[in-house]
């Protein structure tokens, strides 16, 4: 479209300038004059009734200026909303349970909000939580997924008079005729557990009220500043044009900003107001691991049938998911799960069924990967058992059952979060397939370096696994493009950053359209002064629908562009050409005018124009997708293992990524990059351990381990580019991607280094200790 | 969390029981008992201030209720603590044997721990618990060797009428484990 090549490029980010230099606003950066300080009492207990709640004496504390309670609430007490309908899925049950700002009648999982304290600091806010006196009946707790639907089991929603939160059958094909005709059923038991979204960034909410001009302005580190705008409008009894909401910017989201309400989201904006004061909370760590939603309990009882040359006949998948104490965000992460287990892989015959489990522990929302890890990791598994089991090779039983390039678009038939059939728009499998294992070197390593480090007493394994991703779902996204009179353009769109270098992206996708120099490019995301229609970010859908947004915009601008230095030029527009900020003749070069000049002549401040002109070189547009473009790639690894120790050392690994057309090849690695880091401490480090009676038992960094640098490899990547048909990028999303098939590939490679104790492994995460106990019990059973 | 053990004393079970009857004694033995109160026949509340380094706590509040009560035999407690950092709750089975001469004590809590406590303290409950209850015992230990002697600490040390309950080695139990979230606080 312009001569200069924007797409494919590494720029180096726009906003890292700000962010080197300490000059990116965090909430935690907003300072206002008579700003309160707010802490919250929360519950000890995971479940328990609520008797009593005395605030007298915080009420009396010096420098308490405020203490609220659920009675104290009134009408603006009601639970949050559910944030995603469940897809129409015949004979689905769904029984909706959704978080409430303060416990009214019972807690429901430890570290529900009872009270809320504002005061003149948050050291006297701490200080008068203790002041609170708290009468609660304690309740037995659900922990158990399976216990949970026992008849006598506590029940921790009483109107629904069970712990099942929901109920999903979908098929594709006859499971039972493939179980029939199969030469091989691989039957097992999968466990996958929970961790922490553990973004560095806590969450925080500032509120502002000002009387005068009646406007509320709320600092949040939500993925989602339009809708928690559109909410507290709404429960506010406000314009939705007297709330601005700023997601400014956010150090890490991964899926669990993305929640909304949260408790304090919906307090602190109704507190400002009523106090007519400015109110500051900050998370703390320990609040965040009670807090903060997380996810990925899931039990799976799977099986595959195989014909007796490994082609897969079907697959039989039946699981419990644990939604924790609510479900305000529906099905998407159990649907994720059921359909992702597919893989990049042809089934001809699908059951999967699930119930979704309310327990006595922290609300489970999407946590990057969003139960797709649970379906690879289910399906990968099946493969490396059938393989060894009907001896044929990982690798050779893998590519034949991959999709061809022909199969597209593949229709699944069963249906997507989005609610729409689960169709793969594009793929090439086989050649990322190949290309890992070229790269990860397989056939040398199987052969000759893996028999000789076995020969010299080492434990060395590789893992090898595929998988896709179902990413950049819709509904919609916009965008709003400005040329200004100095030249400069300004890019707005709704979506929130947390770190992923939309300002850069979102640049590149303009400059390719209007041909202008990135750093005269100016992105403003997460605003809702700034652009207020757009649902948010997740699901890796931010450039494939907001970034398709900011192409059409800057599409419209460019005609606009051109319409006017065809004017001013007394040249036909096809004549025309963008060039560094300037509209030139193709065949005169120096025949040229400025973009800044065309703007300016765009709002012409006398005379008259032809009707209909719309003034402004601007042009706002929207994107929506059918339905969600399919990821894909194949993640290799090479442990070596310490026996005595069972201490893993990932010594390489490699990703081959297909995400569609890349438009900044630094950008998508670094996605992946941190998401295999994600995936290596879901995999071998991360692990929230809860007791029988739903207390977290390991709350902080000194007992839940996050991966470090030197855990985590620097990743060797390849790319290949299916382009989308769904979108004018041609993009897919990249977000999740290096944290899906992690745990699959990690468990592979362990195997496989430690063939010689026959292990199987079944669950993730696994820890230094668990696969100590592995092995010893392998040694015994020998 | 389950703490046991066994504790020896060099003394017959009769003098050991009638000193775990002995709020005085036993709140001396425990750092940073204040009140030991006897509300009903079989039940105790107590308080607890505890300071450890820097930090200084609010107080705790500790129930204890008796029963399956043997003289000198065995006890059962139902123990229930609450403070601002969290809570205990669960039973404590104490029996005394005698062995070569003295006594021995057997002892197990099955505690369920909740709150900050739980979440941030796992890495110490176990050893600083263990290592705790050991201390008391032996605090215990040295006052049973005292009245050996005909030496008496604390200024109501000799009021067996008290009939203070044995619980309070159970009490001692869960303080131990209050006193850790201090250590973490």
């Amino acid at each position: 479209m312009t001569s200069r090549r924007f797409f494919g490029e590494r720029f180096t980010r726009n906003e890292d300038a700000r962010l080197l230099r300490g000059l990116a606003l965090f909430v935690d950066d907003v300072h206002l004059d008579g700003m309160l300080h707010v802490a919250f009492l929360r519950s000890d207990y995971a479940h328990a009734r609520l008797i009593s709640v005395d605030t007298a004496a915080a009420r009396a504390r010096p420098g308490v200026v405020a203490v609220y309670t659920a009675d104290d609430l009134g009408a603006y007490w009601q639970p949050g909303p559910l944030l995603v309908a469940p897809p129409p899925i015949d004979g689905l049950v769904f029984n909706a349970a959704t978080q409430v700002p303060l416990i009214k009648d019972k807690a429901r999982h430890a570290g529900e909000p009872i009270a809320m304290v504002v005061a003149e600091s948050r050291y006297v806010a701490e200080d008068a939580l203790v002041d609170i006196v708290v009468d609660m009946d304690p309740l037995d707790a659900v922990v158990d997924l399976e216990a949970a639907l026992e008849p006598d089991a506590p029940v921790i929603h009483e109107q629904h008079g069970t712990n099942l939160a929901s109920h999903v059958v979908q098929q594709k094909g006859d499971y039972q005729r493939a179980h029939r005709e199969a030469a091989l059923i691989v039957k097992r038991r999968f466990h996958y557990d929970r961790g922490v979204a553990g973004a560095l960034e806590n969450r925080g909410v500032v509120a502002q009220w000002d009387a005068r001009c009646e406007e509320l302005t709320v600092w949040d580190t939500t993925q989602a500043p339009i809708p928690i705008r559109s909410g507290l409008a709404r429960m506010l009894g406000l314009l939705e044009s007297q709330v601005r909401v700023i997601a400014p910017f956010v150090g890490g989201g991964f899926g669990s900003k993305i929640m909304m309400f949260y408790p304090e989201e919906v307090l602190l904006p109704w507190a400002a107001m009523r106090l007519n004061r400015p109110l500051k909370w900050i998370e703390d760590r320990q609040e965040n691991f009670y807090a903060t939603t997380q996810e990925r309990l899931q039990i799976h009882d799977a099986e595959l049938a195989l014909s007796e040359d490994g082609h897969i006949l079907g697959v039989h998948d039946v699981f419990l998911h644990d939604t924790g104490a609510y479900n305000p965000y529906g099905l998407t992460i159990p649907i994720n799960s059921q359909c992702t287990l597919l893989g990049p892989y042809d089934v001809p015959n699908y059951y999967t069924e699930f119930r979704v489990i309310f327990t006595n522990k922290t609300t489970v929302t999407p946590v990057r990967g969003a139960g797709r890890q649970h379906g690879v990791f289910v399906m990968e598994r099946l493969l490396d058992f059938a393989a060894k089991e009907l001896g044929i090779d990982r690798v050779e039983i893998r590519k034949r059952n991959l999709l061809s390039s022909d199969d597209f678009p593949h229709n699944h038939v069963i249906l997507f979060q989005d609610s729409a059939p689960l169709v793969y728009d594009s793929g090439n499998y086989l050649p990322a397939l190949e290309k890992a294992v070229d790269l990860i070197g397989y056939d040398e390593f199987v052969r000759e370096e893996q028999p000789r480090l076995r020969a010299a007493g080492r434990h060395v394994g590789l893992g090898i696994v595929s998988y896709i991703e179902g990413t950049g779902i819709g509904p919609y996204e916009g965008a709003r493009v400005t040329v200004e009179p100095s030249g400069q353009v300004r890019v707005a769109t709704g979506v929130g950053t947390q770190g992923q270098g939309h300002y850069t992206v979102f640049a590149q996708v303009v400059a390719e359209v209007l041909d202008v120099d990135l750093d005269r490019i100016h992105v403003t995301t997460g605003d809702t002064r700034e652009f207020h229609w757009g649902t948010g970010t997740f699901a890796s859908r931010g450039v494939v629908v907001a970034g398709s947004a900011c192409h059409e915009a800057a599409v419209a601008v460019r005609k606009k562009i051109l319409g006017l230095a065809s004017d001013a030029l007394g040249v036909a527009e096809n004549d025309l050409e963008l060039e560094g900020g300037r509209v030139r003749v193709k065949d005169a070069p120096e025949r040229a005018v400025d973009l800044g000049e065309l703007a300016v002549r765009a709002n012409p401040l006398r005379g008259a124009v032809t009707p209909g002109t719309e003034p402004g070189l601007e042009a706002t547009a929207y994107f929506g997708p059918d339905r969600g473009s399919t990821a894909s790639g194949v993640h290799a690894m090479i442990v070596e293992v310490d026996r005595e120790t069972a201490m893993v050392e990932i010594k390489r690994y490699v990703v081959v990524h297909d995400s569609g057309r890349v438009i900044n090849p630094m950008l998508v690695e670094g996605q992946i990059q941190g998401g295999v880091a994600h995936g290596i401490g879901n995999a071998f480090y991360e692990q929230l351990v809860y007791d029988d009676t739903g207390q977290l038992l390991n709350a902080s960094f000194m007992d839940y381990l996050l991966p470090t640098a030197t855990d985590v490899p620097r990743v060797e990547m390849a790319h290949i580019e299916t382009p989308s048909p769904l979108n004018p990028l041609g993009v897919k999303g990249v977000g999740e991607a290096g944290a899906i098939p992690t745990g699959a590939a990690f468990a592979q490679a362990v195997e496989d280094a430690l063939a010689e104790d026959d292990l199987e492994i079944r669950e993730i995460p696994l820890s230094p200790n668990r696969l100590f106990e592995m092995i010893r019990d392998a040694r015994a059973t020998r | 969390m389950i703490i046991e053990g066994t504790f020896p004393f060099a003394a017959p079970r009769e003098v050991v029981w009638e000193l775990l009857q002995d709020p005085a004694v036993l709140a001396q033995a425990i750092p940073g008992a204040k009140r030991l109160d006897r509300v009903e026949d079989d039940r105790f509340e107590g308080e607890m201030h505890v300071s450890v380094g820097p930090v200084s706590a609010a107080a705790f509040s500790v129930t204890v209720t008796i029963s399956d009560k043997v003289s000198p035999e065995r006890f059962t407690m139902t123990i229930e603590g609450k403070g601002p950092l969290g809570f205990t709750r669960g039973t404590a089975r104490v029996e005394l044997h005698d062995r070569d001469g003295g006594t021995l004590m057997k002892y197990r809590a099955d505690l369920k721990i909740g709150g900050k406590i739980a979440g941030v303290g796992q890495r110490m409950l176990d050893s600083v618990s263990r290592t705790m209850t050991r201390q008391g015992l032996e605090a215990l230990n040295r006052e049973v060797q005292n009245r050996l002697a005909g030496i008496s600490v604390g200024a109501t040390s000799r009021s067996p009428a008290v009939r203070w309950k044995l619980s309070m080695v159970l009490l001692l139990l869960a303080i131990v484990v209050l006193i850790l979230i201090l250590r973490l606080a």
